[in-house]
C-alpha cells in the first residue's frame, strides 16, 4: 500500500462522512422518506402542519438522480471543455441542487393540494426558506459523492475503477440514499416526530400521524427538525456512510484485488462478523438499560 | 379506488393518452434520427426529448392506475420497474432492429410488460384489475423513454453509435433515473384524496422536460451545440408547464398562503 493510495482512501473517507452527514439533514428537513408518511397522515388526522413534505421518492432514487445528474455535467465538463476536475465537480453539484429544489417544490405544493379536504394549505414562506436549505445541503452531499466517483474513476489516480464515473456516482447515489435512510430517519421519524410519547415506546397504529406540529416557541418548521437531527442522526448517519466507503476500500487497499482476490474477499466478511457482534452486543445493553417498558401509567404531560 | 392513495376522477380518456403517448414517441424518435440523418446534423435532436415528454405522460398516467389501488409506497418502486423492464427491452430492439429498433423495442416491451402484469396477478395475486394493462403501458413508456433519450444524446437510431456515446461513457445512469423518476414523481408528489388527474399530468409534462435537460446535458459531449439547443428547448417547455402547475396548485388547494398560522380551529 502506496502512500498516495493511503490518502486517497483517507479522503475518501472524509467526504462520504460529511456527504453522510448532510444527505440525512437534507433528508430531515424536507421529512422525505420513511418519517414521510407520518406528515403526510398528520393533516388527514387532524393535525395540519407548517411542515415541510418532499415527497419526492425514497431516498436512494432521489440520490442517485442528484449523483448522476452531477457526475454527468461534470464529465461532459472535463472531457468535452478541459475543466479541472474540482470546478467541474463544483458546477455538477450547482445543477443537481437546482433538480432537486424543482423536485422538492413541486413534492410539497403536489401533497399539500391534494389535502385540501383537510384544510391543509400551500405555505410559500415555508417553501422559499426551506428549500434553500435542502438545496445547501444536496449541494454538499452531491459534490462529495461526485469526488469519491471522480477518485475511483480518473485515469491519473491509481484506483482506476473500470465503470465510468456517472456509473459509479449513480451507485454511490444509490448507497447513500439507503444508509441515509436506514440510518438517519429513525432519529427524525421515532424521536423527533413523536417525541410527545415516552420514550422508545415503539409506534402504536392509532398513534399514527399524531406527530409534535408545535415547537418550543410558535409552530414546528422543518429547520427546527434538522437542527435536532444536526445533533445526533446526521453524524451517525456520516458515520455509517464514511466506514462503508472507508472499510470497503481499505481491504481492496491493503490487499491486491488483481492477486489476492481472496484476501479482499475473507477480509469483508470478517468485518461483517464482527459488526454483527458488534451490533448484537449494543442493542442487547440499550435493551437492559432503557427497557422492559413499565406498565402503561397514563400519558406523560408533553 | 382508494381514497387514501387518490386517484380522482379521469378526465383525460387513457386511450387517448395512449395513442397521444405511443403515437407521439415513436414520431419524436423518428423524426429525430430521420431529419439529423438526412440533414446531417444533430439539431432535430430535441424532437426525441418532445417524443418522450408525451410517452411520459402517458406513463404517468399509468401509475397513477395502478397506485390508486393503495400501493402508497410502491410508487417509487413502480416507476423503477417501467424503466428498468424497459431498458431491456429497448436495447434489445435497438441491438436486432437497426433503423426499426425503437418498433421492435416497443413490441418486446409490451409483451414483457404483460407478462410481468399477469404473473403478479395470476400467480403472486395480487388481484389488482388494471395490473396487466398498468404494466404493459408502464413497460412501453420506459421503452420508448429510454429509446428516446438515448437517441437524443447520440443524435441517430443507430445500436453501435448509442452504444458507445450512452452505454459505454455511463450516461445511461442519468437517462435511466431521470427517466424513472420523471414517470413516477408526478403522481407520487401529488398523491392524496384530493388528487386531480389534470394537476397531475401537467406536473409530468414538467418532469419530462426535467429529464430531457438531463438528457440535454449529456448529449453536449456527443452531439456538442445541438445539445444545448434540447437544453433550451426542454427549459422553455419546464417553465411553461411549472407555471400552468402553479395554476393549478392555486386551483385545487385549501389555500396558497404567503405566511400564516394554521387554520383556525385546528389543534
Amino acid at each position: 500500500m502506496d502512500m498516495v493510495s493511503m490518502g486517497l482512501l483517507a479522503a475518501m473517507g472524509a467526504l462520504a462522512t460529511v456527504a453522510g452527514a448532510s444527505e440525512d439533514i437534507e433528508s430531515d428537513a424536507g421529512s422525505q422518506s420513511n418519517p414521510n408518511s407520518q406528515v403526510q397522515l398528520a393533516a388527514q388526522v387532524g393535525h395540519p402542519h407548517r411542515i415541510y413534505n418532499k415527497a419526492i421518492s425514497g431516498e436512494p432514487p432521489s440520490n442517485a438522480l442528484y449523483a448522476a445528474v452531477a457526475a454527468v455535467t461534470a464529465s461532459v465538463l472535463m472531457s468535452g471543455f478541459g475543466m479541472s476536475a474540482f470546478f467541474a465537480i463544483a458546477i455538477g453539484a450547482v445543477v443537481a441542487a437546482i433538480f432537486n429544489g424543482i423536485y422538492a417544490t413541486t413534492a410539497y405544493m403536489g401533497r399539500n393540494t391534494s389535502q385540501a379536504r383537510f384544510n391543509q394549505y400551500v405555505y410559500l414562506d415555508v417553501l422559499r426558506t426551506h428549500t434553500t436549505t435542502i438545496m445547501a445541503h444536496a449541494y454538499i452531499t452531491v459534490f462529495c459523492v461526485v469526488s469519491i466517483s471522480y477518485i475511483m474513476t480518473a485515469s491519473w489516480l491509481p484506483i482506476q475503477h473500470p465503470f465510468p464515473m456517472p456509473l459509479v456516482a449513480f451507485i454511490w447515489g444509490l448507497a447513500i440514499g439507503a444508509i441515509g435512510s436506514s440510518t438517519g430517519d429513525i432519529h427524525y421519524g421515532a424521536e423527533r416526530e413523536f417525541q410527545s410519547y415516552p420514550f422508545g415506546a415503539g409506534l402504536n397504529a392509532a398513534n399514527s400521524g399524531d406527530i409534535v406540529t408545535k415547537a418550543e416557541a410558535g409552530l414546528r418548521s422543518s429547520i427546527d427538525n434538522a437542527w435536532f437531527c444536526a445533533k445526533f442522526g446526521g453524524p451517525i448517519t456520516g458515520m455509517a456512510f464514511g466506514l462503508t466507503v472507508f472499510l470497503d476500500n481499505w481491504r481492496a487497499t491493503i490487499f491486491d484485488p488483481a492477486t489476492q482476490g481472496g484476501l479482499v474477499v475473507l477480509t469483508g466478511i470478517v468485518i461483517v462478523i464482527l459488526f454483527n457482534i458488534y451490533n448484537r452486543i449494543m442493542e442487547s445493553r440499550a435493551r437492559k438499560r432503557y427497557g422492559p417498558y413499565p406498565e402503561y401509567i397514563g400519558d406523560i404531560e408533553a | 379506488m382508494s381514497v387514501a392513495a387518490g386517484g380522482g376522477e379521469a378526465k383525460l380518456d387513457k386511450k387517448k393518452l395512449m395513442i397521444y403517448g405511443i403515437g407521439g414517441g415513436i414520431v419524436g424518435i423518428y423524426l429525430a434520427g430521420i431529419l439529423n440523418m438526412a440533414m446531417d446534423t444533430n439539431y432535430f435532436s430535441f424532437l426525441a426529448g418532445l417524443g418522450v415528454i408525451a410517452v411520459i405522460v402517458m406513463g404517468s398516467e399509468a401509475v397513477r392506475m395502478v397506485c390508486a389501488y393503495g400501493i402508497g409506497t410502491g410508487v417509487p418502486s413502480i416507476g423503477m420497474m417501467a424503466t428498468g423492464m424497459g431498458l431491456v427491452a429497448a436495447m434489445f430492439g435497438l441491438s436486432i432492429g437497426g433503423i426499426a429498433g425503437p418498433i421492435i423495442g416497443l413490441v418486446v416491451a409490451v409483451a414483457f410488460g404483460y407478462f410481468i402484469g399477469a404473473m403478479a396477478n395470476k400467480i403472486i395475486k395480487m388481484n389488482i384489475p388494471v395490473m396487466e394493462e398498468s404494466l404493459t403501458m408502464l413497460a412501453a413508456a420506459g421503452a420508448i423513454t429510454l429509446i428516446g433519450l438515448s437517441v437524443l444524446v447520440a443524435g441517430r437510431i443507430d445500436y453501435e453509435l448509442i452504444m458507445g456515446s450512452v452505454i459505454d461513457t455511463g450516461y445511461i445512469a442519468v437517462l435511466f433515473i431521470a427517466g424513472s423518476l420523471a414517470i413516477l414523481h408526478p403522481f407520487n408528489a401529488n398523491l392524496g384524496p384530493d388528487e386531480t388527474q389534470d394537476r397531475t399530468l401537467v406536473h409530468t409534462i414538467s418532469t419530462g422536460a426535467l429529464a430531457m435537460i438531463a438528457g440535454g446535458i449529456a448529449s453536449i459531449a456527443i452531439i456538442g451545440s445541438a445539445g444545448i439547443l434540447t437544453i433550451l428547448i426542454a427549459a422553455v417547455v419546464w417553465l411553461w408547464a411549472f407555471r400552468w402547475y402553479f395554476q393549478l396548485v392555486k386551483r385545487d388547494s385549501a389555500g396558497v398562503v404567503g405566511t400564516g398560522l394554521l387554520p383556525k380551529g385546528e389543534m
